[in-house]
């Protein structure tokens, strides 16, 4: 139980000053000195003292429910990640499920940008779900889906991110797609305000942000683990804050994309991901 | 002390009773996962519910009220 309540602490704490560190550096690629890299973990705790109402066309209970189930199944996703490198089957789930909430959690609150962003939440499941489909390269390529297991044929065989790179990459465009101003994130896109967040305010927006640093903190995690293989806490966070950096320049120097050329995008490197691989692994 | 600060109160007492028994009495791992799953999360979710700020009372019509609900 500690080491599951230690996980979840670091999860949160290291996704937030990613968070952070993502914004800082798109401030600076834009000539802005940006808010502090620890200013995403402050707003999280500042909305737990901020006061909150709860909109009278809001479904209640589910309205607060939703946001107890992004918790739920990252918390999850700690538990058979770091915890137990059990099945990345039981991953791919609770990302599907990720994308389930973001649409109920946009339906409940009764906003017409909610609903919007809920609507688009079903749009962009149809491309980063494929995305995830990438594993089952991992599967053709080391025949199992057991991390654990993954990692020692790693151990043996050298990272899959030389041997399987189009997956690898596969994989990139969708932790890619969780960033806070990608691209790709045409559900939470400025044209719908927050989108499926909008309603969500106060205490229960501190509690979404919250899990979606868990979210992005286990994205990285799995993403390391995957490709480059079991790696220590120091090679973890060298590996964590590498990658924020790059998504941190992709997104200071991209627009979001309108939801159609977003889902184009993404179902495009996912065509040439998974075809690629497999030609990769035939020859 | 309304319905919501009750109920809230004692989601967090018996989150924390579940998460201390996990912590001290070492149950099966099936348990320690089924109890870190249900109970980490609500606890956090009662304790913001209990320490986020409520406006006054007779300002809480105008703030639930929407403008327009067309959708």
């Amino acid at each position: 139980m500690a080491n599951i309540l230690l996980n979840v602490l670091i999860a949160f704490l290291v996704g937030s000053v990613l968070f952070g560190l993502q914004r800082k550096i798109m401030a600076r690629i834009q000539m802005r000195p940006g808010p502090p890299i620890i200013q995403h973990l402050l707003h999280t705790l500042k909305f737990f003292i901020k006061e909150s109402t709860f909109p009278k066309t809001a479904a209640m209970p589910f309205y607060i429910a939703i946001t107890a189930m992004l918790s739920v199944i990252w918390v999850a996703a700690i538990i058979v990640g770091p915890v137990t490198q059990g099945s990345l089957l039981l991953i791919f789930a609770i990302y599907a499920i990720h994308k389930i909430v973001e649409h109920n959690a946009g339906s409940s609150s009764g906003s017409p940008y909610g609903k919007l962003s809920c609507v688009r939440a079903v749009f962009s499941a149809a491309a980063e779900v494929p995305l995830f489909a990438v594993l089952i390269i991992i599967y053709f390529k080391a025949g199992t889906m057991n991390i654990a297991q993954i990692i020692s044929y790693q151990a043996a065989n050298g990272p899959l991110i030389y041997s399987i790179p189009l997956a690898a990459a596969m994989f990139f465009v969708l932790i890619l797609s969780k960033a806070p101003y990608s691209p790709f994130a045409i559900t939470k896109g400025k044209d719908i305000i927050s989108g499926y967040e909008t309603e969500h305010f106060g205490l229960l927006r501190g509690y979404l942000m919250m899990s979606e640093s868990t979210a992005w903190y286990m994205l990285l995690w799995v993403f390391l683990t995957v490709f480059i293989g079991g790696l220590s806490p120091l090679w973890y966070l060298v590996g964590m804050l590498a990658l924020s950096t790059i998504v941190g320049f992709i997104n200071a120097t991209t627009p979001i994309l309108n939801p159609n050329h977003s889902i184009m995008t993404q179902v495009s490197f996912a065509l040439i991901g998974i075809v690629g691989s497999l030609v990769l692994l035939l020859y | 002390m309304d319905k919501l600060k009750i109920s809230s109160y004692l989601i967090l007492i018996i989150s924390i009773a579940g998460i201390l028994y996990a912590l001290l009495f070492n149950p099966p791992p099936w348990i320690v996962y089924g109890i870190s799953i249900i109970f980490i999360p609500t606890g956090i979710l009662s304790f913001g519910l209990i320490s986020m700020k409520r406006g006054p009372k007779k300002d809480e019509e105008d703030k639930n009220r929407e403008p327009f609900i067309g959708y």
